[in-house]
């Protein structure tokens, strides 16, 4: 199956968190050369470029970011500029498998501590404005969506507060996995004590420790025809199955709203076209915007039931070996340490995860390769813009 | 940055909470759609507009925000959820209004499942130079200070011959400030001149059950629009649908326009609206005249400081008409002088006292004297009159003035509210009117005489008809409501000046 599917040849990114000296473009570069280096190709040979940043043009007044691209990489090619690396990605899997093109770069970046003192009010306008107009936050739907899942699945006494504990223990693993991540904008650890303290200073359901971080950062990838792969790559990692979802931009409109329509749409279809089984997937990188929606994802996604996610968590976190354990199953989540502690540079952020299930699957990922029985063979990615507005899911495969 | 088309768009959908139902399914929608989702292009044609501008929401879920976003932040911490309509056809963002958190503990499941109402409010903050963003998706709870209430339209059963008040609505916020004998009205951080205006107006249409459509013109009287250029009316008329509404150009077939004159700016024009439904062949069914203030008083240590202890905030709104009234206009006298006891010039933020006038000969010498010509120009003596109402800057000159002119005491204390919500400027005799109307029987004789500095007085004689007592059961949220309710909420001085300065 792998062998007629687009591959990754090449992945370069740079360390996420605050870089102030540091203009977009340079950020760019860094992760772009990168990957053309890990790829082992010239720039001259690129078709074309499929590119992403969530809101450059807000936070940097940058409008024709493929200008600054060309002007990089002194290329004159078909530039394309989307909303979320994952976006980038599937558009260029799409120009890769349809035959027009061989070798794209795909790349990603986000500068939003330059625009520090308005970045939420700008986050929260784009996720959603009526929601803004009356008063929502980036957080609180986070914090809605719990109180309503809590709700439909009637968590109450003991089972809520493991239930507040299985949320904490996502962040304290994120965080506890991004200290083998030298790009990670965290790499230290937190308690589930502190995750609790910060809930309980914020006298609310989810706390700083809950939440993914503001971030600078970029990541790229070199996607290459089959008949490419071949020539560049002793191992590439193949894109089996790739697909979008959309849902309404105002939350408290949608129908369901303890979890999102989109992941599920997104990987049904993913794994559709990959001819895989959820339960073959050992790695997943998922959104976890807030800890709620990596317990979310892992519903959505069909990995655990509904309502139950959050009894794997606590189950699997108690003594915490390095992943989840789901339907006696092993499931290595957010590796790099997640949006958490791996950092959130929106346009930036699917690259990165995308880079870390290529790691893991080549066995590249140093001290924090998974300790599977096996060298995985299928990870994939979800990846999602606004508050589940948007889902992307990729299925990659080794070999 | 302010986009005037963003803001003028937002607002016609968000201030009224505007929708569409499909005609062929019944899916609803929040924010108008001219065909249904789920049932295709069929539907085009038969979407049916609605708002919930006047229904009783749920709030189903809801958070506390302690990090708001920018525009939000003068707010201080604030509840933020979801609010259904029409038993979950649907739902949409909310925040509660009217709440001062600030450290208390909330439990969350406490508010969830209550039925909350929206309240017409500014939306968030933005710069002075800006336009003033409002909406509806500010909530509070429906048993508490603000009740839900119906709008439900009722045919006329009676004309009469002389025009009157066909309904009335009080608007005063649940927040006071009490100083030594003195309760005062003040707004909260979300409120001003223009959203007590709306309010004020919602109560009358409520009131009066009259079909809005058929209110040919509205009045409103303030001397604290927060803009200098730029008519509260007109928000009034495209809030409230006054006037046929003309919903492919978004506007309505209604004359809108503010006056001002000081604390009478109100009260001078219900004679004009009295004369227009009253004018032949031009059919005027109804008017609307809305006397609105958020009072403006200097610091008290400043110039102009000592209007600080009397200010309140609220708005009156009356409607005038030929059919059902609860009181018709018997006559009116005016009288006007160039007196300057008070005023404010351009661009000031808060109006001055010269001192020398306030009393004498400003105050006693206009009221006295409308009065006493009306009262002559009817031939009455004062055992004629079963009410009297004057201007109410404070609670001794309304007294003073009832005492000179004959009156006693069951007369004058009655519409003398000046104690209990504060001199709401424009809005303090028609408050005073009002709470004489919601006690009134048929048949009884009210006068009404008005002050505005600068300086002039405004007499009316009213008597009321049997309707007066029929309507009654049509308002909940009284003046005495609004002076009795248990969710009034007192506060400190510092969160008064904050209040009243808002966002």
């Amino acid at each position: 199956m792998g062998h007629r599917c687009p591959a990754i040849i090449g992945v370069g990114r740079t360390r996420f968190g605050e870089h102030y000296e540091k203009a977009p473009e340079k950020m760019v570069e860094e992760a772009g050369l990168t990957a053309l280096d890990s790829a082992g190709i010239e720039r001259k040979n690129l078709d074309a470029c499929y590119f992403s940043d969530y809101f450059l043009q807000i936070t940097n007044k940058i409008g024709i970011e493929e200008g600054f691209l060309s002007e990089l990489l002194e290329l004159h090619v078909h530039m394309e500029k989307m909303r979320s690396f994952s976006s980038a990605l599937l558009n260029a899997c799409f120009a890769v498998q349809s035959g027009r093109h061989d070798l794209v770069l795909v790349g990603g970046v986000e500068k939003m501590t330059d625009r520090w003192d308005k970045i939420r009010d700008d986050l929260m306008l784009l996720e959603d404005p009526w929601s803004y107009y009356a008063g929502c936050t980036p957080e609180a739907n986070h914090e809605l969506m719990l109180r309503e899942y809590v709700r439909k699945h009637k968590i109450s006494g003991e089972s809520l507060n493991k239930f507040y504990i299985a949320l904490a223990q996502i962040s304290v693993k994120n965080h506890y996995h991004a200290m083998n991540n030298e790009y990670a904008q965290f790499q230290r650890e937190v308690s589930v004590d502190k995750v609790l303290k910060e809930r309980s200073k914020a006298r609310k359901p989810l706390g700083l420790y809950d939440f993914a971080p503001i971030s600078d950062g970029s990541a790229a990838l070199i996607l290459a025809s089959p008949k490419m792969a071949k020539a560049h790559a002793d191992s590439p990692i193949h894109i089996v199955g790739y697909c979008a979802a959309t849902d309404y931009v105002t939350f408290p409109s949608r129908e369901n709203r303890t979890g999102f329509i989109a992941n599920k749409i997104a990987m049904e279809n993913a794994l559709k076209m990959s001819k895989i089984k959820v339960s073959d997937i050992q790695l997943a990188e998922l959104y976890d915007q807030s800890t709620l929606l990596e317990m979310i994802a892992l519903e959505d996604l069909g990995f655990s039931k509904k309502g139950k996610a959050w009894l794997d968590i606590y189950n699997s976190c108690k003594d915490y070996k390095g992943f989840y354990e789901v339907d006696g199953k092993k499931l290595f989540v957010n590796t790099n340490g997640g949006l958490k502690a791996d950092g959130n540079p929106l346009g930036a952020t699917g690259g990165a995860q995308i880079f870390e299930i290529v790691k893991q699957l080549k066995g590249e990922a140093g001290d924090r390769q998974v300790n599977a029985d096996e060298t995985p063979q299928h990870g994939c990615v979800l990846e999602l813009e606004g508050f589940g507005t948007k889902a992307y899911v990729h299925i990659l495969s080794r070999g | 940055m302010s986009s005037e088309p963003i803001e003028r768009r937002v607002s016609y959908i968000g201030d009224r909470l505007r929708g569409s139902r499909c005609g062929i399914c019944s899916k609803e929608y929040f924010r108008s759609k001219d065909y249904c989702g789920k049932c295709g292009r069929k539907s085009f044609g038969k979407m049916e507009d609605i708002d919930f501008f006047y229904e009783k929401g749920t709030l189903e879920v809801c958070t506390l925000v302690n990090r708001p976003t920018n525009r939000f932040t003068k707010f201080g911490p604030y509840i933020y959820g979801i609010v259904a309509f029409h038993n979950g056809k649907i739902r949409v963002p909310c925040r509660l209004t009217d709440l001062i958190l600030n450290n208390k503990e909330i439990e969350f499941s406490s508010l969830e499942g209550r039925n909350v109402v929206p309240r017409f409010r500014r939306r968030y903050a933005v710069k002075q130079s800006e336009i003033i963003p409002t909406i509806s998706l500010a909530f509070t709870f429906a048993d508490e200070y603000y009740p839900h209430q119906k709008y439900e339209v009722t045919k006329p059963k009676k004309e009469y011959e002389t025009p009157g008040i066909v309904g009335y609505g009080v608007y005063v916020s649940k927040f006071r400030i009490k100083e030594r004998a003195m309760e005062r009205s003040i707004p909260f951080m979300d409120e001003d001149a223009i959203t007590a205006a709306v309010e004020a107006g919602k109560m009358a249409l409520i009131h009066s059950g009259i079909d809005s459509s058929l209110v040919g013109k509205v009045y409103v009287g303030s001397e604290s629009n927060p803009y200098a250029v730029k008519p509260i009316a007109s928000k009034v008329a495209q809030v409230l649908k006054l006037g046929e509404e003309e919903k492919i150009d978004g506007l309505q077939g209604v004359d809108a326009v503010d006056t001002e004159f000081a604390c009478k700016a109100a009260t001078s024009m219900f004679k004009d609206a009295t004369s227009l439904v009253y004018y032949p062949g031009v059919s005027t069914t109804y008017a609307m005249v809305i006397g609105t203030d958020n009072s403006q008083a200097a610091p008290r240590e400043e110039p102009g400081g000592e209007l600080d202890l009397f200010v309140g905030y609220g708005g009156s709104a009356f409607i005038f008409g030929m059919q059902d009234i609860i009181a018709e206009v018997e006559g009116w006298y005016s009288c006007t002088s160039d007196t300057p006891d008070f005023w404010r010039r351009a661009l000031e933020p808060y109006p001055r006292h010269g001192g020398r006038f306030t009393g004498e000969p400003a105050y006693f010498k206009h009221v006295v004297k409308a009065c006493r010509k009306l009262m002559a120009k009817l031939n009455l003596q004062p055992s004629d009159v079963n009410y009297f109402i004057s201007h109410q800057p404070n609670v001794g000159f309304p007294i003073k003035v009832a005492k000179e002119l004959g009156f006693k005491e069951e007369q004058y204390m009655l519409g003398l509210k000046v104690s209990k919500f504060g001199n709401t400027y424009s809005g303090a005799s028609p408050i005073g009117l009002a709470a004489v109307l919601d006690k009134a029987k048929s048949n009884e004789r009210i006068i009404l005489v008005s002050y505005g500095s600068g300086a002039g007085s405004d007499a009316y004689s009213l008597i009321t008809t049997s309707q007066v007592e029929e309507k009654k059961g049509r308002q909940k949220f009284t003046v005495q409501h609004q002076i009795e309710n248990e969710h009034i909420e007192f506060v400190d001085y510092n969160t008064y000046r904050k209040f009243k300065l808002g966002l």
